[in-house]
């Protein structure tokens, strides 16, 4: 990759010659997309891509690819570990841990595991567990498990079978917090 | 697991060929997602992020800046990302910002101008796919 943007550049400089006015205004949208394949034509035929025509047919490829919410659909089954570092919404079924950000578990959803995350919705299943900040349990939703967490709400119908600890963090997060600000109070020994 | 192409091939002549796609939206992994396991899915399945392990589905998509790491059985397989493996599907397309090492096991295939393909591409008949059912042992 590196090499390639290194290449790019390169190319990019000698055609900025040419046009220099015209790529840059295109540039700070596209251009981390772009690289990849311009510097591949590039490399395969050197003399080829004129620098204005390319990015016009690479962008809405780039827009399609880029901005979408994770979204696994009934049909989909996972065996395994998923991690996100992005929300996503589950409604097929997941054999294994999912460790996410927001997780919002649909209606039909199944998960057998533990599901980590910031803010976990549930409407479907989960036989496991739940360790989050804050759980939501919708009235459709069927808990099988402990929850670990801050905050709660759980509606009228939730099925729950397993304890609720409010006690995340606890041994988590805040000591990573707290070491922080102690060693803040300590450093200004210096004059 | 493997049969899938059977059960997608017995539903097709049940003038049902659109629900399994049509119904539910395609899922898609963005790019902040990864797996590490078996991926199983009756419709299409469109990946931006990382997947390790295997994965079955009628139609699958490896978006630009997806990387797969494993064995692949779909009937459609579109690689515009990056691709470590072997791919069993009837028909392959192969975009030019596609990376790919490992076997591309197709009785269809096209492969855009620009695209890194460092494997072999061996040709199967059709039936090949259908009576898939189990993925020859990966030689290295």
């Amino acid at each position: 990759m590196n090499l390639f943007n290194r290449n790019d550049k390169t190319g990019e400089t000698r055609q900025q010659t040419q046009t220099p006015a015209q790529p840059q205004p295109t540039a700070p949208q596209a251009q981390p997309q772009q690289p990849q394949p311009r510097a591949e034509s590039v490399a395969a035929k050197p003399a080829a891509p004129p620098p204005v025509p390319t990015p016009a047919p690479q962008t809405p490829s780039a827009k399609t690819g880029a901005p979408m919410a994770s979204v696994i659909s009934k049909a989909l089954k996972i065996t395994g570990q998923l991690e996100s570092t992005e929300d996503i919404q589950i409604d097929g079924q997941i054999e294994g841990d999912v460790r996410g950000v927001g997780v919002k578990i649909g209606q039909n959803a199944k998960v057998k595991g533990t599901v980590y995350g910031d803010e976990v919705e549930l409407s479907g299943s989960i036989e496991g567990k739940i360790e989050a900040k804050k759980v939501v349990l919708n009235g459709t939703a069927r808990m099988t498990g402990d929850i670990v967490h801050q905050e709660i709400k759980v509606e009228a119908g939730a099925y729950i079978s397993g304890t609720l600890t409010p006690e995340l963090g606890k041994s988590d997060s805040k000591p990573a917090l707290k070491p922080v600000a102690t060693s803040a109070s300590v450093t200004p020994i210096t004059h | 697991m493997l049969t899938l192409t059977r059960r997608s091939e017995a539903q097709r002549p049940g003038s049902k060929t659109a629900p399994g796609m049509s119904e539910a939206p395609p899922s898609l992994l963005g790019p902040g997602v990864g797996i590490q396991g078996e991926l199983e899915i009756e419709g299409e399945l469109v990946i931006a992020g990382l997947v390790r392990g295997y994965i079955a589905a009628l139609k699958l998509v490896i978006a630009p800046g997806g990387i797969v790491e494993g064995d692949i059985v779909a009937r459609e397989v579109i690689i515009a990302g990056r691709l470590n493996g072997r791919v069993f599907a009837p028909s392959v397309t192969v975009e030019a910002s596609a990376e790919v090492e490992g076997r591309l096991f197709h009785t269809n295939i096209t492969v855009a101008q620009g695209a890194r393909v460092s494997g072999r591409m061996p040709w199967r008949p059709v039936n090949y796919f259908e009576t898939l059912d189990q993925l020859p042992e990966a030689r290295t």
